[in-house]
């Protein structure tokens, strides 16, 4: 039995609490948080241990592992403790404010057998993951183009006093939304050599960014686009669709289906030539307990998976989000330099 | 005496908002077509017609709009029978990025306030929800929730599953038997849930004291998002006692109609199947396939109110 603790009781924190207290061999023993009107109304109906104080939570529970679930500004923060305390740590994206913080991070875990994971929860989503093995399969060729494109209606109005409306605390489109597409990117295609024409535009915001474009440009000539826009209200919740152009096909997907075309039949069970849909419906498998999608459940259940087995984290670890953090930051540098080349 | 007929068939409105869990395209296509209310209402009358009385919606803004429709022609919808569904999710979750949790919370109970108790929340020196007590607020948010159906009837009222699931991971045995109290003590009506994680739920509540619950999943044939499994899913069906409501049972349509409804029907202790559907064919159909296997005795004798 592992005994855990959640650091921020946020909407991520008491989702990551509500799935791993069903987990068999998990016990919470603890939860933190800077809001009184959290710790004293909400985490009593928790029960466990409430603190206002981190270092004092961990001092006096010692758990087996962290859930980092803070705004991004106090990830590095809650990180070193929990890593001083000799925990595991599973910390929320996007991993840190910058990459010289996420790069301290990931030196923190070095030669300790600690597991560490970071929360981009796409990679473990159904059809990301289907579509993961059909490009590692080379069954569409070599990539040509891609380009990912999220849209959503997080927000619609000027927003002050959270967090996510402040740069330096890890808000704007950029780190809160559009991290899940870079993620994207470096998981299906890799990190990108180069990042140019970065624009960072605003539509309600005061203090952040509601769009970002990006181009990406890789050595071997394969480029793609990201584009993001967290404040369209015609959609009724965050979408992501992913397409990819490879010499022998392309891929569609967003994550309820994807549809692939090949030019010529592929060396793949079960897909011919032309196009070949497939349904969320047919592809999700159950998970041990829902809540808010597989995906969340995945990725908390292969986190404890490997700490029980000993095993570091191979899918999102915290060098993965370095790797993202490191093109977050060249999509900011350029945006701020106008969007020229050599980002 | 009527108050106690089990809705076998209740009518969902999934198709109305630009939900679908196959296709963003169709969902695309659903949003755009049902822009207009009379739309809507094109599709809920004839459901009515078919002898579908029973109708669950979430707390959907839009469904404020039905509701006055409703209020409007008492005539018309004189047997119609209300099953709501609350919260509408991505409303809270919206106002959760903007504001953070507690200005979220705080924004929705002062909107649930009149002038007159704003007026007198602030010259308390703000009674805001940071004072409150945690269930003080879920009630305050289901009678907000609640305003929309007012005047209407409802026989039971459904705590969606993004709320009930998160609930139950916490194991928040008060807040459940709260909801459950204030649903029967305020609306005079049943409580009832909405979940994804049927088994571990009615174990749950029947270990609580909560007896006999009303529980809606989803329940199909390719056993998707019957968690943790269809078989243990299955056993719950044949082994609790519970009454369990089938939901998603073509799976947006994935499931070819007769084979969902053959399994579902083939289920034991079903009390009813909540489904939806846009053409009056489609509701015709559905509604046929579920009499021939079940006997729907007088639930569909009814004379249709809607021409």
């Amino acid at each position: 039995m592992l005994t855990g603790a959640v650091i921020g009781l946020g909407r991520m924190g008491l989702t990551h609490f509500s799935i791993l207290n069903t987990h068999p061999q998990v016990n919470f023993v603890a939860v933190c948080d800077s809001s009184s009107f959290m710790l004293k109304k909400v985490a009593k109906h928790l029960n466990v241990r409430a603190y206002k104080n981190m270092g004092k939570m961990l001092e006096d529970v010692r758990p087996d592992f962290v859930i980092v679930a803070t705004p991004t500004a106090m990830h590095a923060e809650a990180v070193k403790c929990a890593v001083a305390c000799g925990a595991h740590v599973f910390v929320e994206k996007p991993f840190s404010l910058n990459p010289e913080q996420g790069r301290e991070l990931c030196r923190v875990v070095q030669g300790k057998n600690l597991v560490h994971q970071v929360g981009y929860v796409n990679r473990f989503g159904d059809v990301f993951m289907e579509v993961k093995k059909l490009l590692d399969s080379e069954a569409i060729g070599n990539v040509v183009t891609f380009k990912v494109e999220m849209n959503g209606p997080t927000v619609l109005h000027g927003a002050r006093g959270s967090w996510r409306s402040k740069t330096t605390e890890g808000g704007g489109c950029l780190y809160d939304f559009a991290s899940h597409g870079v993620d994207l990117i470096n998981y299906l295609i890799g990190p990108p050599a180069r990042v140019l024409g970065a624009v960072l535009g605003r539509i309600y915001s005061e203090g952040v960014e509601d769009t970002v474009s990006a181009t990406f440009v890789y050595e071997d000539g394969t480029r793609g686009n990201l584009l993001a826009n967290w404040s369209d209200a015609s959609y009724r919740k965050p979408t992501c669709h992913f397409e990819v152009l490879g010499r022998q096909g392309k891929i569609m997907a967003n994550p309820y289906s994807y549809k692939v075309f090949f030019r010529k039949d592929p060396e793949l069970e079960g897909f011919s030539q032309g196009w070949n849909e497939r349904y969320f419906a047919s592809i999700a498998r159950p998970v041990r307990f829902f809540v808010r999608g597989f995906e969340f459940t995945r990725q908390l259940d292969y986190f404890i998976d490997r700490i029980l087995e000993g095993r570091p984290s191979e899918v999102c670890s915290f060098e993965d989000g370095l790797e993202a953090d490191l093109v977050i930051d060249r999509i900011r540098r350029n945006g701020e330099n106008g969007g020229q080349a050599g980002g | 005496m009527e108050d106690k007929q089990v809705d076998r068939i209740i009518f969902g409105d999934n198709q109305f908002f630009g939900i679908n869990h196959m296709s963003e395209e169709r969902a695309q296509a659903r949003a755009e077509r049902f822009k207009d209310i009379g739309a809507i209402i094109d599709v809920i009358d004839n459901a009515y017609a078919c002898g579908i009385h029973a109708f669950m919606f979430n707390t959907h803004d839009r469904v404020g709009e039905l509701c006055d429709h409703f209020r409007a022609h008492p005539g018309r919808y004189r047997d119609l029978r209300l099953y709501p569904s609350m919260p509408y999710a991505h409303k809270y979750a919206n106002a959760v990025n903007e504001k953070g949790m507690v200005g979220a919370l705080n924004e929705f109970v002062l909107s649930g306030c009149s002038t007159g108790q704003v007026v007198s929340t602030l010259i308390r020196g703000g009674r805001t929800v940071i004072h409150r007590d945690m269930l003080e607020v879920m009630k305050l948010l289901v009678d907000l929730e609640m305003r929309m159906f007012r005047g209407l009837k409802v026989r039971a009222v459904f705590l969606q599953n993004i709320v009930t699931d998160l609930l139950l991971g916490f194991n928040a045995k008060e807040v459940f038997l709260e909801f459950c109290k204030h649903i029967k003590t305020s609306y005079h009506v049943e409580p009832a849930f909405i979940t994804t994680n049927m088994p571990r739920l009615v174990s749950f509540l029947l270990e609580n004291g909560i007896e006999n619950p009303i529980v809606s999943a989803g329940i199909n044939k390719t056993g998707f998002a019957m968690c943790p499994n269809q078989e243990q899913c299955e056993r719950t069906l044949a082994e609790k006692s519970f009454r369990p409501r089938a939901m998603s049972v073509f799976y947006s349509g994935t499931i070819p109609p007769r084979e969902a409804i053959e399994y579902v029907c083939g289920l034991p202790n079903i009390q009813s199947i909540v489904f939806g559907a846009s053409s009056r064919q489609h509701i015709e159909h559905t509604r046929e396939m579920i009499r021939s296997r079940w006997d729907l005795g007088a639930f569909l004798a009814r004379p249709a109110a809607v021409s």
